[in-house]
């Protein structure tokens, strides 16, 4: 009997290791289209940047299908593990506050960044993100969020002298 | 230059400027190492984003003043509240956080203080001493010597971090090194997995990637954390030197495994301080009281992975190779403030070994007064929620990254190697062997081209070379033990030994 634990790891392992052969092809193909490139033609075929291109596609893309071979022989049914665990997953509180993390950071990065001045898409996202996440009373994460974009404001912009988007 | 000079050049670095700013890396990262979720690495990470504008020096003082206090730092939160601030400071948990509870708090930050001093002041002396002669040996390298100790270390990083099996190890290591060949080639100019982006021409910058592959992991878990910090009270008792000088012994041993494993490419601080912790208990007279609060547990730990970052930078200025993911970290910091370490630093800058010593002998003098300091404030610190805490630290990654370059691709790559980040650790893939692979994938690259070119591509050149050879030998056995060759072997034998009986 294979440990719950274990074989998820292992059915994990499955993907990623074929994640990393995918890697592996794509690395490859880009050494094989620098080695056969009629631009280098005359570069010299040993110091031809195709060379260790390849060199590390063909490392990459053998260990990732031991990866790949060990996670099939470790967790004996890697897809119905994964079908599982996947179900489970979308079942547990710790996975959406993950998700909603990742949300928060996401609309900070490609929302607000350089759409809305940097104090005022800073104080949203840090006041917003406390919110979600109930770090305290409205006028503590207000404050907190205050004294943070005053501080990081003048240490980056003022004395650092970092045009802030 | 005579040694009349180098102490001219050291004095010009222990000005006054100078120890300020070492002083506050010490201080910030002694804060950083002990919140749990900030690492030692993301602190110099973000801090090289901050400090970019600040001379060379100047910049490279107050990081390695991070370094020492971060290592450093770790074991508050580790004895107060038993979650270690930094990996590096996992095994000081087992011993430290007992006597805490046992109403030994101070005692037991007292010894690890103490402990932490002794390794920092061992790994240093180590660092004076073995620089010169590894820069000597490292001078006499040629471009195969150089490409085989680039991919040696990131296959032993590998399998000695890979944790779950060492094949995630090697396989992060390598991955890094694609990253690192990411952008022009040094010898042709040919863009290389740049997708046609002129962004990527310049490479894959390595700052905001560090940012995001150890800042957002931590953020997302720690918002998804709910536990409560439990924090042990502080006592008044007094430590005396006798009740660490009895523990010499253990300290020298603990002192040289730190640095032993620090001179290792990419392996670092937690492996140091683990193995010295596994050493210390297997010949200790009383194994059973470790990981009861053990005194000397706790030395053998504290004083491993603080010598252990001597000993890491070591490597990292003879030969560009650095010995654990700060000093990686550190590289990137060097090259930005145009410092190149390796071989040629002893020509370009020939003092500036003597001045990283003496910059960390003056971190070492503020963290012994700062970490005795900050125990108190600290048990308050440490009760900030995370939901406080973590959006401020993402502001800081994101400001971090923007201000190297001010451009937006620096904020994506954040958010990608941030999302990456967390898959390698669902995976349990080492981070260790990815950020080594990144900082040496150059190297790595360069090398092997030059010698395939410099023998006109006789790949003999690998095997003929005494250190070359001693390399390969090395890389090969490295992988057949990992892969438990020798083990099924050494079973094949017993068990024919056996039946012939």
């Amino acid at each position: 009997m294979i440990d719950e634990s274990k074989g998820r790891l292992r059915s994990l392992d499955v993907f990623m290791g074929l994640g990393f052969l995918a890697v592996a092809a794509f690395v490859a193909y880009d050494g094989f289209v620098a080695y056969y490139a009629p631009q280098l033609a005359t570069v010299e075929k040993s110091s031809n940047p195709g060379v260790t291109t390849l060199f590390i596609a063909g490392l990459m893309g053998v260990f990732g299908l031991a990866i790949a071979i060990i996670g099939m022989l470790g967790s004996g049914r890697p897809f119905r593990i994964a079908r599982q665990a996947v179900s489970e997953t979308l079942q547990s509180k710790a996975f959406y506050k993950g998700i909603i993390a990742l949300a928060c950071i996401a609309v900070y990065f490609f929302v607000f960044w350089g759409r809305i001045p940097y104090v005022i898409s800073t104080f949203l996202f840090l006041a917003g993100t406390m919110a979600i996440f109930k770090a305290g009373a409205w006028w503590k994460i207000v404050i907190i969020s205050g004294i943070t974009v005053t501080v990081v404001w003048y240490v980056f912009g003022v004395l650092a002298m970092i045009p802030l988007p | 230059m005579g040694f009349e000079q180098i102490m001219v050049e050291v004095l010009k670095t222990l000005n006054i400027e100078f120890i300020f700013l070492i002083a506050m890396g010490v201080f910030i990262g002694l804060v950083v190492g002990a919140l749990p979720g900030l690492t030692t690495t993301m602190g110099i990470a973000l801090l090289t984003g901050i400090t970019f504008k600040f001379s060379g020096h100047s910049a490279i003082a107050l990081l390695m003043g991070l370094y020492v206090g971060g290592v450093s730092g770790g074991s508050l939160s580790a004895i107060l509240v038993g979650i270690p601030g930094t990996p590096a400071n996992a095994s000081s948990t087992q011993d430290g956080f007992p006597l805490a509870m046992a109403g030994k708090g101070a005692q037991a930050i007292t010894i690890s203080r103490m402990a932490s001093i002794i390794g920092t002041l061992f790994g240093i002396g180590c660092l004076a001493f073995l620089t010169p002669l590894l820069t000597e040996l490292a001078l006499k390298f040629t471009s195969a010597e150089f490409f085989l100790v680039g991919l040696f270390g990131v296959l032993i990083s590998g399998a000695l971090t890979g944790g779950d099996i060492a094949l995630k190890g090697w396989v992060a290591g390598i991955f890094g090194l694609a990253i690192g060949m990411v952008g022009s080639d040094e010898l042709t100019a040919w863009q290389r997995m740049t997708f046609g982006s002129p962004e990527l021409f310049g490479g894959i910058p390595f700052i905001p990637i560090m940012i995001g592959f150890f800042g957002i992991p931590q953020v997302v878990e720690a918002l998804t954390d709910e536990h409560d910090v439990l924090v042990a009270v502080l006592d008044k008792t007094k430590v005396k030197l006798k009740d660490i000088t009895k523990y010499w012994w253990v300290a020298i041993r603990s002192g040289l495994i730190g640095v032993g494993v620090g001179i290792i490419p990419g392996v670092g601080e937690d492996v140091a301080s683990w193995t010295s912790y596994g050493v210390a208990k297997k010949s200790s007279k009383h194994p059973e009281e470790y990981g009861k609060g053990s005194i000397e547990g706790l030395v053998a730990a504290e004083t491993a992975d603080n010598s252990c970052v001597g000993g890491a930078i070591i490597p990292l200025l003879s030969m560009g190779i650095p010995g654990s993911p700060p000093a990686a970290v550190m590289l990137g910091a060097f090259l930005i403030h145009g410092v190149r370490p390796g071989p040629m630093l002893s020509f370009e800058f020939p003092a500036f070994t003597y001045q990283a010593v003496s910059w960390l002998l003056v971190a070492t003098i503020f963290m012994r007064f700062f970490a005795m300091w900050l125990a108190r404030p600290m048990q308050k610190i440490l009760q900030i929620k995370n939901a406080i805490l973590m959006p401020i630290v993402t502001v800081l990654c994101a400001i971090g990254a923007f201000s190297l370059d001010m451009r937006f691709i620096d904020i994506i790559l954040v958010f990608v190697s941030g999302l990456l980040g967390l898959l390698f650790k669902q995976g349990k893939y080492p981070a260790a062997p990815l950020v080594l692979g990144i900082v040496l994938g150059p190297l790595v690259d360069t090398n092997f081209r030059r010698a395939l070119k410099a023998s006109g591509g006789d790949f003999s050149i690998f095997f003929t070379r005494p250190v070359s050879l001693i390399l390969v030998i090395s890389i090969i056995l490295l992988i057949l033990g990992q892969l438990g060759v020798f083990t099924k072997i050494k079973a094949m034998f017993t068990k024919t030994r056996t039946a012939a009986s």
